[in-house]
């Protein structure tokens, strides 16, 4: 049913798999070897996130399982980019779920000298395929992973709740580049978790020794906080964003927060005014579907800025853009997201992948 | 002992750190000398408040707590200033046991049940602490509505008051007082001494002078001395403007402020949106752990342009921290040329 799709390069290249216990830099510079071998160096010399994006939403309530998706848009993840994932199969996935659970496990029981009955919380993990959120064929599908457990003081028949869960995940992932990584090497670099900090670090250091790959802190830098405040703005029209609120620090003593907050009909209009006429229209192409321009996002902040300007006579890109949000979700610098509606989990991910395959030190 | 009380007073021993509780006990004078030198504060919170109960079983709590619950912690919570309007001619020789049987028996009639405590501190504030109730209940005195007026002036701070105990309240300050009408002054804050400050000024102002010298900026820190020769002019009109805005030394600590701005939106760049009639709606806010201290170091820094534009500097000037902008009123469209150099 699913398989890690990812196409062999014409010339086979035989990616030396390091043993288990070498670091990680010699793992992802093996594959940057590989990379440069082949003479591809696909699109990276002009590392910038794509200057123009399709805003199409898209209704994936049909395509995928409604829990996943609830899973999925109720809360705020925390991000990091993952480096490919060595040998990974979709196919293996009730093995790794038992692997990672007893790595867990393990892991949670070192030091204790004595087996202490009772007071053991027992971990179950799940790895799933999150099916129907790709868009083409190179992209990979999306993981999530799972944690249920038992408070440790609960009574025998409490049923085990979510503790944890994150996911893997790659949307319209850039050709070039997934057509240039070696077989064997599955690319999902989007990571987004949700839950205790140990559990995390846990999962992560699972994934790192059992299939050599890098995690990463993404950060949701201005640029893209930017593409998210005008994605959703032009989204007004299908779904309200309700306002539309962005919150600037500026390096001042003691630190000053500045939380800019604009009507939605009013940033919504202030959007259509800046956007390029489009000089013929074409048939299958509608209004919403049309492609977003760098230069449209750069002309509404403006206006936005100088609106600001105007008033305080204080210029907000003196600072950093720390947050941007709406009813639609949520982006803060830090790398936390949430997508409130399912519509347009897509065109986030889209982004989000970008910026993340950007990030990545390959 | 009623629950009530008991509960009153395991909440008020929780709410004053361990360090402080010797003191604090010390202070009041229910206590007998003996029953306080029983108290062993070695031992926990938990145990020292069971003590406690055990020793006075048979008083009423309220009164002396008091004191030292919301007095000496007066940071606890909002605090919202109000501005009492139009005096009336014996407005300004109200004094104090005046005020007091006058607040008292005003408040009673309006309300029935309620409980009422009235001191003055030393500071010339009278702090006022009531317990609301109504006709079927006790005063609550869980959730007391805290009330400080500075006799002579016609400021008053307002803490934990509900919409609906507002207008009693505003009744029975307006008649005790002999002004004719109260408003809210747009001006919140944590900390009660601050806002208290900004409101009647009590801060180091700086005022333009005619021959300006730079004002010696504390923690100079001289990072190339070519940088700073060229920077040093500018640098130091800005630091003088931006003391002349917010003053200068310690600042009273506020918070944030908001700016609901419904002005029209103006730029030559943009034809469709400045030719619209209506307002573009938004609300700004600005937040610090010390705001005016921020504000300052922005326009010092360069950050904020100066001279410091009118919206900023009336929070200190108007000691207001909430305000509302339109194309009629304080706004860009009627901003004054800058006067000052």
């Amino acid at each position: 049913i699913c398989f890690s799709v990812v196409r062999t390069p014409t010339d086979s290249i035989v990616a030396q798999r390091r043993s288990k216990n070498k670091s990680y830099r010699q793992s992802y510079r093996s594959c940057l070897g590989a990379a440069s071998r082949l003479g591809h160096t696909p699109g990276w010399t002009v590392r910038r996130l794509n200057t123009s994006r399709r805003t199409k939403s898209h209704n994936i309530t049909e395509k995928v399982n409604p829990e996943h998706l609830a899973l999925l848009v109720k809360t705020e993840w925390q991000l990091s980019y993952v480096t490919p994932l060595y040998q990974f199969r979709h196919t293996q996935l009730r093995s790794y779920s038992r692997q990672l659970s007893a790595f867990i496990t393990a892991e949670k029981q070192q030091g204790l000298a004595v087996e202490v009955e009772g007071t053991q919380t027992s971990f179950r993990v799940s790895f799933s395929v999150v099916q129907g959120l790709g868009e083409t064929d190179d992209d990979a599908e999306t993981v999530l992973v799972q944690i249920h457990s038992k408070p440790v003081f609960a009574g025998k028949d409490e049923a085990q709740k979510l503790v944890w869960s994150g996911w893997l995940t790659c949307i319209n992932g850039n050709p070039e580049y997934l057509h240039s990584l070696p077989k064997d090497f599955t690319c999902l670099p989007l990571f987004g978790s949700r839950g205790a900090e140990n559990l995390t670090s846990l999962v992560k250091s699972w994934f790192q020794q059992t299939f050599d790959c890098c995690f990463g802190p993404l950060e949701i830098n201005q640029t893209c906080q930017q593409w998210l405040a005008a994605l959703w703005t032009n989204c007004h029209i299908e779904s309200s964003i309700q306002h539309l609120k962005m919150i600037w620090t500026l390096p001042v003593e003691p630190p000053l927060q500045i939380t800019y907050t604009v009507n939605p009909q009013d940033a919504w209009e202030l959007w259509n005014s800046v956007r390029t006429p489009l000089l013929e229209r074409r048939e299958e192409e509608e209004e919403t579907a049309r492609s977003i321009d760098i230069e449209e996002v750069t002309r509404f902040m403006q206006g936005l800025m100088s609106h600001f300007y105007r008033h305080f006579r204080l210029d907000l890109s003196a600072g950093r853009l720390s947050q941007v949000s709406s009813a639609l979700g949520s982006a803060k610098f830090s790398g936390r997201i949430k997508m409130s509606n399912s519509r347009y989990v897509l065109t986030t991910l889209s982004l989000l992948t970008e910026c993340a395959l950007l990030k990545m030190p390959i | 002992m009623d629950n009530t009380v008991k509960r009153l007073l395991e909440r008020l021993v929780r709410r004053i750190p361990s360090r402080m509780l010797k003191t604090t006990l010390d202070k009041w004078s229910r206590l007998t000398a003996t029953q306080r030198q029983s108290i062993d504060y070695t031992e926990s919170k938990w145990a020292l408040t069971e003590k406690l109960l055990a020793i006075c079983e048979v008083f009423m709590l309220v009164s002396p707590w008091f004191h030292t619950d919301v007095i000496e912690n007066p940071n606890l919570g909002m605090w919202y200033a109000f501005q009492l309007m139009d005096p009336q001619d014996d407005a300004h020789s109200v004094e104090l046991t005046q005020f007091k049987e006058q607040f008292k028996s005003h408040l009673s009639e309006l309300i029935r049940h309620v409980s009422i405590k009235i001191k003055k501190h030393t500071d010339e504030a009278v702090w006022i602490r009531i317990a609301w109730g109504d006709t079927f209940s006790r005063p609550n005195h869980l959730k007391p509505t805290y009330v400080v007026h500075y006799l002579q002036t016609p400021y008053v701070f307002l803490s934990s008051l509900t919409s609906k105990q507002k207008p009693l309240l505003s009744q029975a300050l307006v008649l005790s007082t002999r002004y004719q009408a109260i408003k809210d002054a747009n001006l919140s804050g944590r900390k009660l001494t601050a806002i208290r400050d900004l409101l009647m000024k009590q801060y180091l102002q700086v005022f333009p002078t005619k021959f300006p010298s730079p004002l010696a900026e504390r923690n100079r820190v001289v990072s190339n001395l070519h940088i700073e020769k060229e920077q040093a002019g500018s640098a130091a009109n800005r630091h003088q403007m931006a003391c002349e805005a917010f003053g200068d030394g310690l600042l009273p600590q506020l918070q944030s402020a908001v700016y609901k701005l419904e002005t029209k939106f103006r730029d030559h760049t943009n034809k469709t949106m400045t030719e619209r009639d209506e307002a573009f709606r938004c609300v700004v806010k600005f937040a610090s752990t010390n705001l005016l201290e921020s504000l300052r170091h922005s326009a010092s820094s360069g950050v904020a342009s100066t001279p410091v534009t009118p919206l900023l500097s009336s929070v200190p000037l108007k000691g207001k921290n909430y305000f509302v902008i339109t194309d009629n009123g304080p706004g860009p469209s009627s901003q004054m040329k800058p006067s000052q150099k």
